[in-house]
């Protein structure tokens, strides 16, 4: 079974997005921050990490460039332009952009196509 | 909802946006406000989204400065731009502070800021609250107008009753297209 951290500070989105999640037969763990994240990455290893941009403690810019092999998707309100998308997804292990609010059947859409491939 | 007029008869306003049309309606009033000098505090849209979001939608720039506190938090920026400042993060209410102080001693028409909702994820209502407090009492001593954007989150937003008490006035931003 595939498993995904959802890393998020606002507790109705970890666990709407958990619940969609577990639903479609995806395994979820949650993290209330990227500084929460890297703490769990210790014992956890997920398949997939939904993160938002916007939480507090560290930046994610910096919380991304400590996390090594493991695919991440954005999800986030946070609207960056098409360039700016392209450019983050340039780095090696962001696959992926949500923006929120997002269309759950887009959600599963996406995270179903990041861990196919 | 004519912003100019709201503008003219009121120095601050905090402006309510349904979380549904927030979009449409801050590009609506950007519109209506940028026949005049802007300085716009942008939280949750980096310069660049800002940018083709307002070029799509034909909002005039010229006018426009921008103070970005978002976009630091997602990749490296070396410089600010000629009309683009960032700061590092929109919990940095130190330097937000600081770079509006520094902007408004430019006397722009309208400073937009967009939103107090995004300074909540960081921070609890009451230094929110506290820096708004100061950030308005020096509003007042200059000639820019100012509109505070939050979410719609209902009257009984704690955030939202503490902000309407130090606003001239409080709008419920519908689209009116």
């Amino acid at each position: 079974m595939k498993k995904i951290m959802v890393v998020d500070d606002e507790p109705d989105i970890r666990a709407s997005v958990k619940t969609i999640l577990e639903k479609k037969g995806y395994k979820v763990v949650t993290a209330i921050s990227g500084d929460d994240c890297l703490k769990q990455l210790k014992k956890e290893k997920p398949d997939l990490i939904l993160m938002d941009i916007m939480m507090p403690g560290t930046p994610t810019r910096e919380v991304v460039k400590k996390i090594k092999d493991i695919k991440i998707s954005f999800l986030s309100v946070v609207r960056t332009s098409e360039a700016e998308k392209e450019e983050l997804m340039k780095q090696s292990n962001i696959v992926d952009f949500i923006q929120k609010p997002f269309d759950i059947d887009e959600l599963i859409k996406r995270v179903n196509k990041i861990l196919k491939d | 909802m004519d912003i100019i007029k709201e503008l003219d008869q009121n120095h601050t306003c905090l402006g309510l946006v349904p979380s549904i049309e927030y979009n449409n309606i801050i590009v609506n009033m950007a519109w209506q406000l940028s026949k005049k000098s802007v300085c716009y505090v942008t939280l949750n849209k980096t310069y660049d989204s800002l940018k083709e979001l307002f070029e799509k939608k034909g909002v005039n720039m010229k006018n426009m400065v921008f103070i970005d506190a978002i976009s630091k938090t997602i990749k490296k920026i070396d410089d600010n731009e000629d009309n683009c400042y960032y700061v590092s993060s929109p919990s940095a209410l130190t330097e937000i502070s600081l770079a509006i102080s520094k902007f408004l001693k430019h006397d722009f028409d309208y400073l937009i800021f967009d939103s107090l909702t995004n300074l909540t994820v960081y921070e609890k209502n009451a230094p929110v609250a506290k820096f708004l407090s100061s950030l308005i009492n020096k509003i007042n001593e200059t000639k820019t107008r100012a509109i505070f954007y939050t979410i719609n989150m209902g009257e009984q937003s704690e955030l939202i009753k503490e902000v309407s008490m130090f606003v001239d006035n409080t709008l419920n931003l519908e689209n009116t297209g």
